[in-house]
């Protein structure tokens, strides 16, 4: 009995050393729980889509554990049904998702509505400055810091060389020397291609067309007396759109009601065989002098080719280039970045197991990794592991000056009430850009603030 | 197949025998139909499963739908604050919401065309089927099981593929025809040409499920009753509007029932349509109306309300079908 | 004689020309399931599969959980039509042979809830399921579908089992047979073309039911093949979809509904027969 009673003693004042421990241990930011209190847990990540590696996954789980000693469950969503899934699993307590990785655009919507914790207090550890300021501000309320970014992604021009130069048309310097060049292109047609572009941009792309806005110095909406508001009309914007409704007139022969998909169908030569002098026999499926594209687009151009005994496209420097959009200020045009965000669910019952995950996930290891797999890591110093290619570089490029959808709680409404395609889509018939743009400003604004 | 069989040489007319069996009196039947109205109690505990599993499933969802349809209800109170309880402010922003009027029309319009093009497709394969040899019976019969069974996601990826402006078998065909002018025709740009394509598409999807009811049904005719017609000199026109029409009514008003109910409620089409094509806001029915109002925008207070809307609009639709099926059932 | 003979071979021409061009759509994505990526993008359509191979179902069947997401889904479904045919028919039985006060309203309650838009119910469902702890759980699935199909398959049923007259069986009951007996000997083999017929049309409901699954079952190793599917739709932010991947991938979850349905093919014919005429 007395010996019972001893073990007992002994293993509560134990039991409250190890507490102390670990709660000391939680503020230091250095060390985490004592493995042995973890080995039970498990703790979810989300991640959407397939963008990040197997290999990548891996590293998180191995290191994980090895941190903390609980287990890393990833969970692969698709990107289609992400907003349903967060809806309803992120206010569940007992089911929700530990950390989650959304879309830049979405995350404002969920940071607004208190869906993630706030992370400010890691802020600096995890990267502060250096971390992409427009996702940090997309996921920012006040001032707090809620989802941070995980990876980013950026969109320039791929262009068909041999027929800028057949169209006799230089580099251009300046957005204003691009949007002539492409117009030129178009009239010249030097291959005599029906409905020829010499930028292709759909009617309802955009996602493109937006940076005609933001390098005139426009944007979508900004925050007035603490309310969001449409800025379509404002006068930097309309010079924008009146280039790209130049641009819809001359240079691009796309559809008024194309979207951004699949733009590399345009620049690519056809797979039909052409006869031995290589000239080009019958229809080609080429349509466009210059396409604009996320970069990954590089992955689908190309000569048609047979690899391994598959068919791919292999990258041809001699007839495909890469452009970054030219501003008028000599640096990159603002483009609409891609990329994701990544937050910790405010309701989950793992909050410090969660943060260390985020410590991985900034961590200079990590960071180099997502670079090597072609995703721009959040943390500007470890851009250069993105490698040396001229796709790295000019991803790269155009990211520096990116700019993101306004992070107005309401912006998601916006985008699935399809305003901006609508708008998009009739720029090219407007008669009076200014009293489009008025209209659409009405009926935007009021989305943006939620109610 | 089996009433005719088993009753006798001669086909008994479906309603006849339904009506006899409450009328019986308990004297004739002996013990069986006594039984029967002895226990009240065992037609209710037959459907204890049903509704057990009926108020498990939906008995909260559709409470909540209801209820929710009468709140303030976003993103916001999903995520925990308190919803804010308005009445029917919710409906009445609806109901003065000019684009919901021009939704509402659109699937009105959409649903009743398609349903009745469905049917008289279905209708008229059915008939074929009873007039071919029985491997081109079964050839159809496939082919429109395969059109059933293909995935949704698949066979939406296939049609736009073929009314697609650009790589299209459409223009394809239609150029290699010689009409020049289908070479990059956009058949998505302009409302009207999206909801005749979508229309096509749904009917496609849908005809397989009327052709082989109704094929079923007519098989169900008896062959003496045609041949007497025949005999007095009824065309086969006649024969169809008079003798085979009536028989069959009962199938066709129930899938032209099931058809109105499904084509209100059509979503997946047009919405993958919507995304290669055309202006959203343009080509919204109800169905597409009521996600872009709830996943896309979070408000789940209007999109209850729209469901609510949209229960009382397919009742409306359906109403002569229903009033004559409680009739039926009563007497 | 022979003029019929050769009305018939004319509309038998007619009847498979209409079946090959319905079918198209079907044939379009099989050869397209059987060609590289880049053959389907090209403005030339590809009629014939030259060339093709079948890397695309190769891919698919070994990359992403095609299994599990084919044994959950097969779960699921076979427990729903299963529970839905038996109780619908339990219940078609109460609605069509008894007279009892509420059937009126019953039936009427069957025919609206059929006509509910089904789509803004899912958060509301996602609560309930998580409340019971049934969410990622096959049993809860399997119980939410067939809640959703046994309206209908009551409606349907109760026209066959009314079309099957009470005289058989109390003709049976008087030379001898129990009332049970009498049940399973004579009524139940005329009923069992028109549950056939139920069950096929459940069958399919519940295997391409996309919206619920996808709320109710979160995590990836409890996916249904609509879910597993959906996947190869939207890969990845940043690659190109592989539309030969997803093709190939329709094709594999269409299989198994044609060979369910090439197996009840004659029956479901004359089971629609009986209950639709007298319904």
């Amino acid at each position: 009995m007395k010996k019972l009673t001893g073990l007992v003693a002994a293993s509560a004042v134990a039991a409250l050393a190890l507490t102390a421990c670990s709660n000391g241990s939680a503020s230091s930011a250095a060390s985490s729980n004592s493995p042995a209190d973890n080995s039970k847990k498990t703790i979810t990540l989300w991640l959407a889509g397939g963008d990040t590696p197997d290999e990548l996954r891996t590293y998180l789980k191995d290191t994980f554990k090895a941190k903390t000693g609980a287990t890393l469950a990833i969970e692969e969503q698709s990107w289609g049904d992400l907003l349903t899934k967060l809806t309803t699993s992120l206010p569940d307590a007992e089911n929700t998702p530990d950390v989650v990785e959304l879309g830049n655009t979405q995350a404002p919507t969920f940071t607004n509505v208190g869906a993630f914790s706030d992370v400010s207090d890691m802020y600096e550890e995890l990267g502060g400055s250096k971390l992409l300021p427009s996702f940090v501000e997309a996921g920012s309320v006040d001032g707090k810091r809620f989802a941070l970014p995980y990876y980013f992604g950026s969109r320039y021009m791929f262009v068909r060389k041999d027929i800028w130069s057949s169209a006799g048309v230089a580099t251009p310097k300046t957005l204003d020397e691009f949007n002539a060049a492409v117009s030129t292109i178009a009239t010249k047609n030097p291959r005599s291609i029906k409905n020829f572009s010499g930028f292709f941009i759909g009617g309802q792309d955009w996602r493109n067309g937006i940076s005609w806005i933001f390098a005139n110095g426009g944007d979508l909406a900004k925050k007035q007396d603490g309310q969001w508001v449409s800025t379509l009309s404002d006068p930097n914007s309309l010079k924008g759109l009146a280039q790209l409704q130049a641009i819809y007139k001359t240079a691009s022969k796309a559809p008024a009601d194309a979207k951004d998909q699949s733009p590399w169908l345009y620049i690519n030569d056809s797979d039909a065989i052409t006869d031995d002098k290589g000239a080009v026999t019958g229809k080609t499926s080429l349509a466009a002098a210059t396409i604009m594209a996320p970069g990954w687009a590089h992955w689908s151009i190309g000569d048609l080719k047979t690899v391994d005994g598959k068919a791919t496209r292999v990258w041809n420097p001699k007839t495909f280039g890469t452009l970054v959009l030219p501003g008028n200020d000599g640096k990159p045009a603002p483009v609409f970045a891609g990329g994701s965000n990544i937050g910790i669910s405010a309701t989950s019952k793992n909050q410090d197991l969660s943060r260390e995950l985020l410590r991985i996930i900034f961590s200079a290891d990590y960071q180099k990794k997502l670079g090597g797999a072609g995703l721009g890591p959040a943390n500007s110093d470890y851009v250069s592991s993105l490698g040396t290619d001229e796709f790295a570089a000019a991803l790269v490029a155009s990211a520096s000056n990116s700019k993101l959808t306004p992070a107005a709680p309401g912006w998601a409404a916006v985008e699935s009430a399809q305003l901006m395609e609508e708008f998009f889509g009739k720029i090219r018939d407007a008669a009076d850009l200014s009293a489009l743009a008025t209209e659409y400003d009405a009926k935007i604004t009021p989305l943006l603030n939620q109610k | 197949m089996t009433v005719s069989t088993a009753a006798g040489s001669k086909p008994v007319p479906a309603a006849a025998a339904r009506h006899e069996t409450p009328r019986r009196p308990s004297g004739n039947s002996g013990d069986v139909a006594e039984s029967r109205r002895r226990s009240p109690r065992v037609p209710l505990l037959l459907l204890v499963p049903s509704v057990v599993i009926l108020l498990a499933a939906l008995g909260y969802p559709v409470a909540w739908q209801l209820v929710t349809s009468f709140r303030k209800f976003g993103l916001r109170q999903q995520f925990g604050q308190p919803p804010e309880w308005v009445g029917l402010e919710n409906y009445k922003n609806l109901l003065t919401d000019p684009s919901l009027w021009a939704v509402v029309v659109r699937s009105v319009v959409f649903c009743v065309v398609v349903a009745f093009l469905t049917v008289a497709v279905g209708g008229l394969l059915a008939l074929l089927m009873q007039r071919v040899t029985r491997a081109a019976r079964i050839i159809l019969q496939v082919s429109l099981l395969l059109a059933w069974a293909m995935p949704v996601v698949a066979a939406m990826t296939v049609w736009i593929w073929i009314v697609d402006w650009r790589r299209g078998l459409l223009n394809w065909v239609l150029v290699h025809l010689g009409f020049e002018a289908a070479e990059g025709h956009n058949w998505l740009a302009q409302p009207l040409s999206f909801f005749v394509v979508a229309g096509v598409i749904v009917v496609w999807m849908s005809v397989p499920f009327v052709a082989l009811s109704v094929y079923a049904g007519l098989t169900q005719v008896s062959d003496e009753v045609l041949e007497a017609a025949q005999l007095d000199g009824a065309s086969w026109w006649q024969r169809l509007r008079y003798v085979i029409l009536p028989l069959i009514a009962p199938v066709i008003s129930i899938v032209l029932l099931l058809q109105l109910i499904w084509d209100l409620r059509v979503f997946t089409q047009i919405k993958m349509l919507q995304d290669a094509g055309g202006v959203a806001n343009e080509t919204n029915l109800l169905g597409t109306f009521i996600y872009q109002l709830g996943t896309g925008k979070g408000d789940f207070g209007m999109s209850s309300a729209v469901s609510v809307v949209m229960l009382g609009l397919t009742v409306a639709l359906s109403w002569h079908y229903v009033r004559s099926l409680m009739k039926e059932e009563a007497s | 004689m022979r003029a019929r003979r050769l009305g018939t071979g004319m509309w038998s021409a007619l009847a498979v020309v209409i079946a090959l061009a319905w079918a198209f759509p079907v044939y379009w994505m099989l050869v397209s399931s059987l060609l590289p990526n880049v053959r389907l993008q090209s403005t030339t359509p590809t009629f014939f599969p030259t060339g093709g191979s079948v890397d695309n179902y190769r891919e698919v069947i070994t990359d992403s959980g095609f299994g599990r997401a084919l044994s959950i889904s097969l779960a699921v479904t076979l427990l729903a039509v299963a529970a839905a045919i038996a109780f619908a028919f339990l219940g078609a039985l109460a609605v069509s042979r008894f007279r009892f006060r509420g059937r009126l309203s019953f039936v009427l309650a069957l025919l609206l809830i059929q006509m509910l838009p089904a789509e803004g119910l899912f958060i509301a469902q996602y609560k309930m399921m998580s409340s019971v702890g049934q969410l990622n759980s096959v049993i809860g699935l399997s119980v939410l579908y067939a809640a959703a199909v046994i309206p209908f398959t009551i409606w349907m049923l109760r026209g066959f089992v009314a079309g099957v007259p009470i005289e058989l069986e109390e003709a049976a009951m008087v030379d001898g047979l129990s009332r049970t007996q009498a049940f399973l000997r004579i009524t139940f083999p005329l009923l069992a073309p028109g549950l056939v017929a139920a069950a096929v049309y459940a069958f399919l409901q519940a295997w391409n039911e996309f919206t619920v699954a996808l709320v109710v079952m979160t995590e990836e190793q409890s996916r249904t093949l609509p879910l597993w599917l959906r996947g190869f739709v939207q890969a990845s932010a940043t690659r190109e979809t592989d539309w030969g991947q997803v093709m190939a991938a329709s094709a594999l979850v269409a299989v198994p509904v044609i060979i369910f349905f090439m197996i009840v093919q004659g029956r479901m014919s004359s089971g629609l027969v009986g209950g639709a005429v007298k319904g």
